[in-house]
């Protein structure tokens, strides 16, 4: 009986469909932000459907929303079973955070621990993803999709050029990602919210803006006290937690491999790994499948 | 084409083997296969192979490799994904060649599944954690793969049918008790009606009764058709049916043959034979003399020990169940009125089914959980004042996870853990060294704990315990998960610490190792503690 | 999973049997337009639209507690912020230093969290009130909406087994002698021994279950059947595009009619 082939057919390369939606998703997040800083409305009493409240929610949601679209589909299934895992890390950390007075979130632990394993776009949909499950418990956390999409980038970002390799670097690439993400978010919460969720970061933005300055300028001074930190935090955390895996927990990530995202000795167990292919590739060759 | 019911018919010759004639319906001949990240080939020269219909056990101590070439026989490793595989893999006739290079073909999981069942070492994680009834999970596979809805619905019946699940097919599988979601990992594996069903160590953690029904459901599928094959450290009874066994060692096939001819010594050692209803065989050592008279006071002393789990809300941000007004006001008592004494250098086994509380018991012991009424005691004072890690001085406990304690990147360091804030760091230092050389893990000082196989995990976290020379030392299921090797291992570093004056309280199911290894047997029964 | 996040089956048989697509739609397109619309009456109707129907559904005792903790430090924190600091309300009420009490503040904290009450409640409400197992089904078609679905189901199980899993990896470490006292380098010392051993063992099992849901076809192409019936009808997907159009016409006239104002 014919039955269905037991092989796939080799590597498919991701259509090009797929590298669209991210460009557009990407793009959308950017104009966004672009429009937003270039058009600051200075008053905010226009209230939450004045135009920019408006361009920044659907700019940025739609921005997020084409990521997951792009890249969901083309994850692999151990990475796929891992978001999950790094929601709850993100809802449960971030939950317990918020309700007790120290001005971090520390709500992308998740998002950077798969960001480090499987490279920036799995890391931009696990934090757009991470905003959309949260919002069922805390709908106050969807317009910040966009926000932990681009910490889940950065992160992926930070992961493949090396940043990862020495344990001092990690906190700095946290750092400047802190500084980026905040400054993206500051917008959103201005005009959406026309404040911040938390009580500890509300104080700070009160005292910016006794001292009289419009609204987007203190929350983004906040946020450049607040998000750098945390973000540092996160990636310290991170650092220990994938440094702690052992190598065969660590096999299932080929990012981890193919960009050499620790230090140690993953490079001569690679060499090794191509001397041990070497070896057979000379034997006679064979066909690669034969049907019996 | 999926069928509902039976499965296919096949030649039901349980002593058949590769020169009967029939085509092999899965085979592999594996040259070598090593992990992306490993130093060694994980497996060298094996070739198995298994007619339909056929009962086949792979007999090998932990870490031999038997999980792996479970794995790539059941395309959960998919070669060339996780590491690189030279030799062959023929399944229903297709033959795939592979020589670790990039030309290599990539199987379909999803096709190899449907011709090969395969239920892990730890049947949770085949659930698929989003549906929300035992039925569902079960359809997930036939869902997939695009079947009708009343296709679905006779698949799901027979097969429930088949495990005696019939009952809970609109639970939810979180639910499940142990026993019961093994058999629901089963029957994820078996929906399709795959002519073949890997299972790896089915038997651990499971008491007599569960090993009853698993051997009768086995039975029953090889008379259907289905090619059985286990993987096990064990010689349980049901394996002496089978037709094949394979030895497993270090990564190669060091014997293959029907039963009977195993019998002279071609098994290592590290493979124990297991038989539940008698004392070990004259090969194991004798049992303990029994204490004559009790030395001194009692080390550890539960008095009217009664426990029930409380029936709070469900804490957490949602409650996620409504109706809940209605259920238990009345708490049922899991430990009713326990009284026991231990003496210093006393080996005590607490035996009795799964489930029965065992394990809740041994948590008392060391101020995990309080007692509703009664007191316990360790060295005459009562311990409920204090944390459970300050009483960890005096009473230590082993896990049957270990997984849940290991956190180090060194073996080493592991064991050290903690000890430089008893003992002192020169004191810590002989202590951890002579720790790890009783359970034989000197060698593996510097080796990852997660790198070890599932036994050296288990004496590892032996010795941690060891280490600390509490004065009481509480064992949960011994026996589970260790080999052999590990198991007379054990044996001697716990009669050498009952020797030194601890006491011992050993908690199993497993009635001939109780009685081969401890002083006096008790057994829980309904709550209450009788001897046995 | 549980089979219901609130009413279990004897409440979900009184309701009437709509997809939860379509409850989905039209919480979206609810929020939407009232954030749209930006405007006072709305947003109170529609917080009373939801009180009404939580109360009606049997869900208030969850709905309302978890939009409480949502809304009251964010109000508190919007109050504090608006109420005391606004340079820019010229009617002050009263004055402490430089904190004063301008009536346009008040007015713009008062906007602000009716607004944000509405939105947030009619979404609690609907994620209160489907049936999560239904949602799943309705969802689980092809592509991307079967990975969500996946994502947020799974999520949602996870929940309470990790917190099982935690506890019990707490127990290990106690046993081993951890105590957690009040110091800070203790707690965090405390964290490293618990949080190291649980995401170890999340991630390892996540690459068995992978290769489990592999085998079970999670990434086979083509189309997917569903065991669980999941009611639709032709009237329902009708509304939910009459609804998506809707939320999309209350944009586009806010942005014109905001593009035209300024």
């Amino acid at each position: 009986m014919s039955s269905p082939s037991l092989t796939l057919p080799s590597q498919e390369q991701h259509p090009a469909r797929r590298r669209l939606l991210e460009v557009l998703g990407a793009l959308a997040i950017a104009a966004t932000y672009i429009y937003l800083v270039l058009n600051q409305p200075a008053d905010i009493t226009g209230g939450p459907g004045s135009a920019s409240a408006l361009i920044a929610l659907t700019g940025f949601l739609a921005g997020a929303v084409l990521l997951i679209v792009a890249v969901l589909p083309t994850l692999p299934a151990s990475t796929l079973v891992l978001i999950p895992v790094a929601l709850v890390l993100n809802i449960v950390l971030g939950q317990f955070v918020g309700s007790t007075l120290v001005p971090f979130y520390l709500d992308a632990i998740g998002t950077v621990l798969i960001a480090v394993l499987a490279g920036p776009a799995a890391g931009a949909a696990t934090g757009a993803l991470s905003s959309i499950v949260w919002s069922f418990f805390n709908p106050t956390v969807l317009p910040f999709a966009a926000g932990a999409a681009l910490i889940g980038c950065l992160a992926g970002l930070a992961a493949r050029y090396g940043l990862f390799r020495r344990f001092y670097l990690a906190p700095v690439a946290g750092f400047v990602t802190g500084i980026i993400a905040g400054v993206v978010s500051a917008p959103v919460a201005a005009f959406v919210f026309g404040g911040t969720s938390g009580v500890a970061t509300g104080a700070i933005v009160s005292a910016f803006r006794a001292m009289g300055d419009t609204l987007l300028a203190a929350i983004t001074k906040q946020a450049l006290i607040s998000d750098p930190m945390d973000k540092a935090i996160v990636f310290t955390i991170v650092a220990i937690l994938v440094y702690a895996l052992p190598r065969r927990s660590r096999q299932q990530f080929p990012f981890l491999r193919r960009h050499r995202v620790l230090a140690g000795n993953t490079a001569d167990t690679e060499a090794r790994s191509d001397a041990a292919a070497q070896a057979p590739a000379q034997d006679p060759a064979h066909d690669s499948s034969r049907k019996g | 084409m999926v069928t509902g019911g039976p499965l296919k018919p096949g030649s039901n010759s349980n002593a058949s083997n590769a020169s009967d004639g029939a085509a092999p319906v899965l085979a592999a001949g594996i040259r070598n296969f090593t992990f992306h990240e490993g130093r060694a080939p994980a497996l060298r020269d094996v070739a198995v192979s298994f007619p339909p219909g056929s009962f086949t056990a792979i007999l090998g101590a932990s870490g031999s490799g038997k999980s792996t070439l479970g794995r790539l026989l059941a395309g959960w490793l998919p070669p060339g994904g996780h590491g690189t595989l030279a030799g062959f893999l023929e399944l229903s006739g297709t033959r795939l060649e592979f020589d670790g290079g990039p030309g290599d073909p990539r199987t379909n999981p999803a096709e190899w599944g449907r011709q090969v069942g395969f239920v892990p070492q730890d049947p949770a994680t085949v659930l698929s954690t989003v549906r929300a009834t035992v039925a569902e999970e079960l359809a997930f596979g036939l869902e997939n793969a695009g079947v009708e809805r009343g296709d679905m619905m006779a698949a799901v019946d027979g097969t429930a049918r088949l495990l005696g699940l019939h009952h809970k097919l609109g639970q939810d599988p979180a639910q499940l008790s142990g026993g019961q979601l093994r058999r629901l990992a089963i029957g994820c594996a078996i929906i399709a009606g795959p002519p073949v069903l890997v299972m790896d160590e089915p038997f651990a953690s499971l008491d007599a009764a569960g090993i009853e029904e698993l051997a009768a459901l086995v039975r029953d599928l090889l008379k259907r058709g289905t090619a059985v094959v286990i993987l096990s450290q064990t010689v349980d009874p049901l394996l002496r049916e089978a037709g094949t066994w394979a030895v497993l060692s270090e990564g190669t096939v060091t014997a293959s043959g029907p039963p009977a001819a195993m019998q002279s010594g071609v098994l290592p050692p590290a493979v124990r034979r297991v038989d539940r209803h008698e004392p070990a065989t004259s090969a194991e050592p004798l049992p303990p003399q029994p204490i004559k008279q009790p030395v001194g006071s009692p080390v550890l002393e539960l008095r009217g020990v009664s426990f029930a789990y409380p029936e709070g809300p469900v804490r957490g941000r949602r409650k996620r169940r409504s109706g809940r007004a209605g259920e238990l006001s009345r708490r049922s008592l899991v430990l009713q009125d326990v009284d026991l004494a231990i003496h210093p250098g006393e080996i005590v086994a607490v035996t009795g089914p799964n489930g029965a509380g065992k394990s809740t018991l041994l948590r008392h012991l060391n101020g995990l959980l309080r007692p509703v009424s009664g007191s316990v005691a360790v060295h005459g004072a009562d311990i409920a004042g204090a944390p459970a890690g300050r009483t960890a001085a005096s009473v230590g406990l082993l896990f049957q996870q270990p997984r849940d304690q290991l956190f180090e990147r060194t073996v080493l360091r592991e064991v050290r853990f903690g000890l430089d804030r008893l003992v002192g760091p020169a004191l810590a230092e002989n202590r951890a060294a002579a720790a790890l050389q009783a359970v034989g893990l000197a060698a593996a000082a510097e080796e990852h704990p997660a790198e070890l196989s599932s036994s050296a995990q288990r004496l590892l976290a032996l010795a941690t315990v060891l280490a600390r020379r509490p004065a009481v030392l509480a064992l949960d299921e011994p026996t589970v998960a260790l080999d052999g090797d590990g198991l007379a291992l054990l044996d001697a570093a716990v009669r050498s610490a009952a020797a030194e004056g601890a006491a011992v309280v050993l908690v199993t199911h497993d009635l001939g190792y109780a009685r081969s290894a401890a002083h006096r047997i008790v057994s829980l029964d309904g709550g209450r503690l009788v001897p046995a | 999973m549980t089979a219901s996040p609130a009413g279990s089956a004897p409440a979900q048989a009184t309701r009437p049997r709509l997809s939860p697509l379509t409850w989905l739609a039209a919480a979206g397109s609810t929020a939407v337009i009232t954030t749209a619309a930006a405007s006072w009456p709305l947003s109170a109707a529609v917080v009373a639209a939801c009180l009404g129907l939580s109360l009606a559904g049997g869900t208030a005792r969850r709905v309302l507690p978890a939009s409480a903790a949502v809304l009251v430090p964010l109000g508190l924190s919007l109050l504090v912020l608006h109420g005391l600091f606004f340079p820019e309300g010229r009617t002050v009420l009263a004055a402490w230093g430089p904190a004063r009490i301008t009536a346009e503040g008040l007015d713009f904290t008062g906007q602000r969290i009716l607004l944000l009450a509405a939105v947030v409640m009619v979404l609690l409400l609907f994620s209160f009130t489907v049936s999560l197992p239904d949602l799943v089904a309705a969802l689980s078609a092809r592509g991307v909406q079967g990975r969500f679905a996946f994502v947020l189901a799974s999520t949602l199980t996870l929940l309470p087994a990790i917190a099982e899993r935690a506890r019990r990896i707490r127990e290990a470490q106690e046993a081993r002698g951890l105590v957690v006292s009040r110091g800070l380098l203790s707690r965090a010392a405390a964290f490293r021994l618990q949080a190291v051993p649980l995401v170890l063992s999340l991630i390892e099992d996540a690459g068995t279950r992978a290769a489990a849901l592999e085998a079970r076809g999670l990434s086979s192409p083509g189309p997917r059947t569903s065991y669980r019936e999941v009611p639709d009808s032709g009237v329902q997907r009708t509304a939910r595009v009459v609804l998506v159009l809707a939320a999309l016409a209350a944009v586009v006239l806010r942005l014109v009619q905001a593009g035209a104002g300024c």
